[in-house]
C-alpha cells in the first residue's frame, strides 16, 4: 500500500535540498494545475511505495498567499498520511509558529529539525526529547545538506503514516481563548472529521475568508468572536499569533540554550559588506559582469559556437579527432539509403537546421543556468533583489527582473526562463512580457547591417537600439501596472534573506538541469513543428505555372513570398511596405539572425556575410535611412523568435498571457515604428499625411497612458477556486 | 517611533504593526509581532534588512513607517 507524505516548512529551510536526497532522481517536477507555484512529487529511495510531496515554502497556514493556499488545500484535501515539518534550527522561533499550525491539522507529524550541523558548531543546545514533549509531536534531527539522518527521518515519518495515529493536542491556548475555541468547535458540522475541527475552528474565529469555500456548511461564529475581541481588546487574528508566538516563547526558553553572548552571525557580517549602502552596487556590478563574462561572451559563445557550427554544423575536433556535425552524419545516412530529395530537405534544412539553432543554445544556457543556480543556493540572489528593487519598483518591476534582462542581452530563452526565480506573479509576468525587448545575442547582425547599408557605420545606432528596449521596458513598465490586468496585488516589498551559506554541486547541477532539460523538451515539440511549417513555406511555390519545391534563390517564388506580398501592405505605414522586407521580417520568427541571410537571397546573393555587407548599396539604394531604422526598431520590439516565445508560453503557463505578451509586443513593435516613420520623414522630408496625424495621435495615447493617474488595489486576489481545483 | 528611523545595531521592541490588513498579517506570519525584538542590520535608500525572531527580512522604507517601535 502506497504512503503518502507531504514536505512542509518555511522558505529557505532546506526542504528542497531534503527532497532531493530523499528521492535522488524518482522526481516529477510540474507546476500545480491553474497556478504557477511549482510543484514537486517523488518516490522514497529504496521504497517506492513511499510517494513524497514536496509543498511550496510556507511561514504560516493563512490564505495571504497563493503558495500558502495551495499547500493547505493540499493538506486539508487530500490528507497526506503524514508530515515531515522541516525545520531550521539556528532559527527555530519562526519556523515553530508554521509547526504549531501544522499539528492542528490532524495528520501524524514528524519535525525534522535541519542544519543540526550548523547549531553543534555554534554551541547551542537543543533538548530534542523536551521539544518533542511540548509541541506533542516527534522530533528528529538532520542535516539535509550532509545527508545526515535523513533516512532514519524518512522511516519515522512512514512508521507514523502507518499507525496513522495523529498528534495529540498539546497546545492549549489561554483559557478565555480555549473556551471560545471549543464552542466554534461544537458548531462544526458533521463533514468535518474530528482531528480537523481544532484547525478550523481556529480559521473560523481568524475571520478567514477562505476557509468557508472549503466547508459544506459554515457556521455563524461572529457571536464569538466579537465576545472575545471585546475581552482581550484585539482582533482575533492577532490574538490567536500572539498567543502562538507566547506558546513558541515558552518552548525555548525550556528546549534551546544558547552557547553565548548574542554576536554577528557569519551572515550578518557578509551583510554588513555586501548590502552596504555604498558598496552594494560595486559589488552587484562586479558579480553581474562576471556573470555576463562568463556564460554570454566567453565560455558562453565558445559553447554556442562549438553547438551551432560544430556540432549542428559542419563538424568539430577533439583533440585533433575530427568528429562530423549531426547535419553532416544525417546527410550522410540520408545518401545512403536514397532518400528522396524534399524528404532531404526537410529533414536537413526544416528540422535539423531549425531545431539544431535552437538546441545550439543549450551548452550557453547550461553555463548560465549554473551561475544561477549557484547564486540562488548561496543567498546572493535575495540580496539582489533588495538592492535593485528600489529602482525597479518605480516602473511596476521587482529587484529580481534585473537578471532575466541581464541574461536576455545574450539570449531571450534563457532571459524569459530566468524569470522563474521571481515568486511574485505579477512581476513575473510583467517580466516576461518585456524581457525580449533588450536586444539579444541575434539581433547583433540585423542592426549591424542597417547601421551599415544605411547609417554609413554611424556609431550611435548600436547603442540607440539598447536604448529603444530598455526605454520599451520602462515604458511598458510604467503602462502595464496601471491596467486592470496588473492591478491588485500590490506586494509591498517584504521578504525573507537566507542565510549565505555554500550550496553542494549537487543541488546546482540538479536546478540547472531541471531547467535545461525543460527548455529541450520544448525544442523537441512546438519549435520542431513551427520550423516544419516555415520551412515548407520557403521551399515551395509556384514557378513556371507549376506548385512544386524550390532553390534557395528562388525564394522569390515561395508561398512565404506570397505571404510577404499580403503582408507587405501592412508594413507600408512603417516605409517598409516593400514584400522582401517583410518576408525577412517573418523570417526572424525562426531565428533573429535570419533576417540577414533572407534579406541576402531576396537581394540576389547567395551568401552573406553576418553584416550582410555584400547588400549594403542594394540596400541603401531600396529604402530610406528612416525607414530602415523603423525596420530595424520594429524587429527589435516585436515578437521574438520561436524559441522564446516556447519560453515566454511555458513560463506564463497560461494561453491567454501567452498571446496577450505576443500581441502586445507586436503592437508596440507596429505602433514605435509608424511613430518613428512618420514622424522621421516629416522632419527629414516635411512629409505630411494621414500616417502623420496617425503617428502623433499614438504618441498622445502613449503618454496619457504613461502618465494617467491609477490607483494601486488593496486586495490582493488570491484565485481560490482554482487553485483548490488545481488540487484535486 | 517607526522602525525606519531606528539607529542601526540596536534591539528595539514592537509596540505595533500597522498598514494594510494583508501585508499585516504577513509581517506577523513573518515574526513581527507586539512585543517582539527587531533590530535593524543594514539600510541602503531606505529598504532595510532587520533581524527579527533570528531571521534577517529585507523589508521597504514604506513598510517599515508602518512598524511601531520603541
Amino acid at each position: 500500500m502506497s504512503v503518502k507524505i507531504a514536505l512542509a516548512g518555511n522558505p529557505n529551510c532546506g526542504k528542497t535540498t531534503l527532497f532531493n536526497a530523499l528521492t535522488g532522481s524518482n522526481q516529477f517536477v510540474g507546476n500545480w494545475p491553474g497556478v504557477t507555484v511549482e510543484k514537486k512529487e517523488g518516490r522514497l529511495k529504496g521504497n517506492k511505495d513511499v510517494v513524497i510531496m514536496d509543498l511550496p515554502g510556507i511561514y504560516s497556514l493563512s490564505p495571504y498567499t497563493l503558495e500558502e493556499v495551495v499547500a493547505r488545500n493540499y493538506l486539508i484535501n487530500e490528507r497526506p498520511d503524514a508530515i515531515i515539518n522541516i525545520v531550521d534550527g539556528t532559527n527555530i522561533e519562526r519556523n515553530l509558529y508554521l509547526s504549531t499550525q501544522l499539528i492542528e491539522l490532524g495528520i501524524p507529524v514528524l519535525m525534522a529539525v535541519n542544519m543540526m550541523d550548523i547549531v553543534e558548531k555554534s554551541g547551542d543546545k537543543i533538548n530534542i526529547s523536551k521539544l518533542s514533549e511540548r509541541l506533542g509531536c516527534e522530533v528528529t534531527t538532520i542535516s539535509a545538506l550532509k545527508g545526515t539522518g535523513i533516512m532514519k527521518a524518512a522511516e519515522r515519518a512512514v512508521a507514523l503514516a502507518n499507525a496513522k495515529k495523529a498528534a495529540p493536542k498539546v497546545h492549549k491556548f489561554a483559557v478565555k481563548v480555549e473556551n471560545v475555541l471549543t464552542a466554534v468547535e461544537d458548531k462544526l458540522g458533521s463533514d468535518i472529521p474530528e482531528e480537523q475541527k481544532r484547525f478550523f475552528a481556529v480559521k473560523l474565529l481568524e475571520k478567514d475568508d477562505k476557509i468557508g469555500e472549503q466547508m459544506k456548511k459554515v457556521p455563524d461564529v461572529s457571536a464569538e468572536i466579537e465576545m472575545l475581541e471585546k475581552e482581550m481588546d484585539d482582533d482575533t487574528e492577532s490574538i490567536i499569533t500572539n498567543e502562538r508566538y507566547v506558546y513558541i516563547s515558552s518552548i525555548i526558553g525550556e528546549c534551546y540554550t544558547k552557547a553565548g553572548k548574542e554576536t554577528l552571525t557569519v551572515s550578518d557580517k557578509i551583510d554588513k559588506i555586501v548590502t552596504n549602502r555604498w558598496l552594494a552596487l560595486p559589488i552587484f556590478a562586479v558579480v553581474m559582469i562576471i556573470v555576463y563574462a562568463v556564460s554570454v561572451t566567453t565560455v558562453g559563445t565558445w559553447a554556442t559556437d562549438w553547438a551551432n557550427d560544430g556540432v549542428f554544423g559542419d563538424g568539430w575536433s577533439l583533440f585533433g579527432l575530427e568528429i562530423p556535425g549531426i547535419p553532416v552524419l544525417v546527410e550522410g545516412a540520408l545518401e545512403a539509403i536514397g532518400c528522396a530529395d524534399w524528404l532531404m530537405g526537410l529533414i536537413l534544412d526544416g528540422i535539423v537546421a531549425g531545431v539544431g539553432a535552437v538546441l545550439g543554445f543549450v551548452p550557453q544556457m547550461l553555463v548560465l543556468f549554473i551561475f544561477l543556480a549557484f547564486l540562488e543556493a548561496c543567498g546572493y540572489m535575495a540580496r539582489v533583489a533588495f538592492i535593485m528593487d528600489r529602482i525597479f519598483r518605480k516602473f511596476g518591476l521587482s529587484g529580481k527582473s534585473f537578471i532575466p534582462m541581464l541574461i536576455g542581452s545574450g539570449c531571450g530563452v534563457p532571459g524569459v526562463m530566468a524569470s522563474r526565480t521571481i515568486e511574485n506573479d505579477r512581476d513575473r509576468k510583467m517580466t516576461i512580457m518585456t524581457t525580449t525587448f533588450v536586444p539579444c545575442g541575434a539581433k547583433l547582425p540585423i542592426i549591424a547591417l542597417i547601421a551599415g547599408a544605411l547609417f554609413g557605420g554611424a556609431w550611435w545606432v548600436a547603442p540607440s537600439a539598447y536604448f529603444v528596449g530598455i526605454a520599451a521596458i520602462i515604458c511598458s513598465g510604467i503602462i502595464l501596472k496601471k491596467t486592470k490586468m496588473f492591478a491588485g496585488d500590490p506586494a509591498p516589498f517584504v521578504m525573507e534573506l537566507p542565510a549565505y551559506h555554500m550550496p553542494t554541486a549537487g543541488n546546482v547541477l540538479r536546478s540547472m538541469w531541471e531547467r535545461g532539460w525543460s527548455f529541450m523538451k520544448k525544442a523537441g515539440t512546438i519549435i520542431l513543428l513551427s520550423t516544419i511549417v516555415l520551412w515548407f513555406l520557403m521551399s515551395f511555390g509556384w514557378m513556371d505555372g507549376s506548385f512544386g519545391m524550390l532553390e534557395a534563390e528562388e525564394l522569390d517564388y515561395s508561398i512565404l513570398a506570397a505571404l510577404g506580398g499580403v503582408f507587405a501592405p501592412l508594413f507600408a505605414p512603417l516605409g517598409w511596405g516593400d514584400w522582401k522586407m517583410a518576408v525577412a521580417a517573418i523570417t526572424g520568427l525562426i531565428a533573429k539572425e535570419n533576417v540577414v541571410g533572407t534579406i541576402g537571397i531576396l537581394f540576389g546573393v547567395a551568401e552573406v556575410a553576418e553584416d550582410g555587407a555584400e547588400i549594403w548599396e542594394q540596400l541603401a539604394a531600396s529604402m530610406s535611412a528612416v525607414a530602415a531604422y523603423s525596420f530595424l526598431v520594429f524587429n527589435l520590439l516585436c515578437a521574438p523568435c520561436f524559441a522564446a516565445m516556447g519560453a515566454i508560453k511555458r513560463e506564463m503557463n497560461n494561453i491567454k498571457w501567452f498571446w496577450f505578451a505576443i500581441g502586445y509586443q507586436t503592437v508596440l513593435a507596429y505602433a514605435v515604428s509608424l511613430c518613428v516613420y512618420q514622424i522621421g520623414m516629416l522632419c527629414s522630408a516635411g512629409a505630411f499625411g494621414i500616417g502623420t496625424v496617425v503617428a502623433f495621435l499614438l504618441v498622445i495615447g502613449f503618454i496619457y497612458l504613461l502618465f494617467r493617474p491609477y490607483k494601486e488595489s488593496t486586495t490582493l486576489k488570491v484565485d481560490m477556486k482554482k487553485a483548490a481545483m488545481g488540487i484535486k | 517611533m517607526p522602525l525606519s528611523m531606528v539607529r542601526e545595531g540596536e534591539p528595539n521592541v514592537i509596540h505595533k504593526v500597522g498598514g494594510k490588513e494583508e501585508t499585516k498579517r504577513f509581517l506577523e506570519n513573518l515574526g513581527f509581532v507586539t512585543g517582539g525584538v527587531v533590530t535593524v542590520v543594514s539600510q541602503i535608500g531606505g529598504n532595510l534588512i532587520v533581524n527579527v525572531k533570528e531571521a534577517r527580512v529585507a523589508i521597504g522604507r514604506d513598510m517599515a513607517n508602518k512598524i511601531m517601535v520603541g
